[in-house]
């Protein structure tokens, strides 16, 4: 069975939970070109805003390892992105990240795709919500 | 936390990244992304493409400087979004310069709206790229 509309609202098990660091704060900024910036640095540092990719695309794992909706990530293209944060991710944030399915158009072997992924701490606190349209060609048109 | 004030129409400073593989290596290790389409010319010439790409990502978390940059504290970005137009074409030697450059195109509620313009060569690299920024 492809992903069809019958999918919408289907949501999977939180990620393991991921402990923010210093360093990976650091490498992420200097990936950015952005090792300078103060607010990356330091004893307390905050993680630049799309630093929320790391966990939102980690959570992107368990709707591609879905059996019943046969995506391939090789077959996917990312459409557009959007972030909504409550506050900045921190050193020694502990995060999860759950992924719902909210949208599915289908058009013969291309389907449309937009999914949502919730980053909120171990305790519960929401941090930050990552949308992304994805456009996902199956491997044999239908 | 200093004061940020915005008027609309206003133009915050660009810059130009020259964008080379080894950032694009990088940023693969930094973000956890090694879809291979970002550093090996066989998977990019497998799917038509004239070289290795940039990660949408990487275009739009650079191109997010230009708010921060401006209002110092990167906490005060509520939202951003992005639409990948066109992808970034890095070719090994050189690489590619994109400019970037973004303008107040709204104050409302103590928010600031920011248009945010990614170019690459002639081309428009980002869509419709905007943030959302608290004010005050």
């Amino acid at each position: 069975m492809p992903i069809s509309e019958d999918h919408v609202g289907r949501t999977y098990p939180a990620t393991a939970s991921y402990q923010v660091s210093r360093a990976k704060i650091a490498e992420f900024a200097a990936a950015l070109g952005d090792a300078t910036c103060p607010a990356y640095g330091g004893d307390d540092p905050v993680a630049p805003p799309t630093f929320a990719v790391v966990l939102s695309s980690a959570a992107w794992d368990a709707m591609f390892a879905d059996p019943e909706l046969g995506l391939s990530l090789s077959r996917t293209v990312h459409v557009d992105q959007r972030f909504a944060w409550r506050r900045p991710l921190r050193a020694g944030d502990e995060v999860t990240a759950t992924l719902t399915i909210e949208k599915v158009r289908a058009r013969g072997a291309t389907s449309i795709i937009t999914i949502a992924v919730d980053l909120a701490t171990t305790a519960g606190e929401p941090l930050c919500t990552a949308t992304s349209t994805l456009m996902h060609t199956a491997q044999e048109a239908a | 936390m200093t004061t940020l004030e915005a008027t609309e129409g206003q133009a915050l400073p660009g810059f130009t990244r020259t964008v080379t593989r080894a950032d694009l290596v990088r940023y693969a290790g930094a973000s956890g992304d090694f879809n291979p389409i970002h550093w090996s010319d066989a998977a990019a010439a497998s799917l038509g493409l004239p070289d290795v790409i940039a990660h949408g990502m990487l275009t739009m978390g650079t191109a997010l400087r230009v708010v921060t940059d401006w209002a110092g504290d990167p906490g005060r970005v509520l939202s951003y979004s992005v639409r990948f137009t066109k992808p970034v074409v890095v070719p090994a030697d050189g690489g590619a310069d994109v400019r970037f450059a973004g303008t107040v195109t709204k104050v409302a509620d103590g928010v600031a709206t920011v248009a945010i313009e990614a170019v690459c060569g002639d081309t428009k690299v980002l869509g419709a790229a905007v943030a959302e920024v608290l004010l005050g």
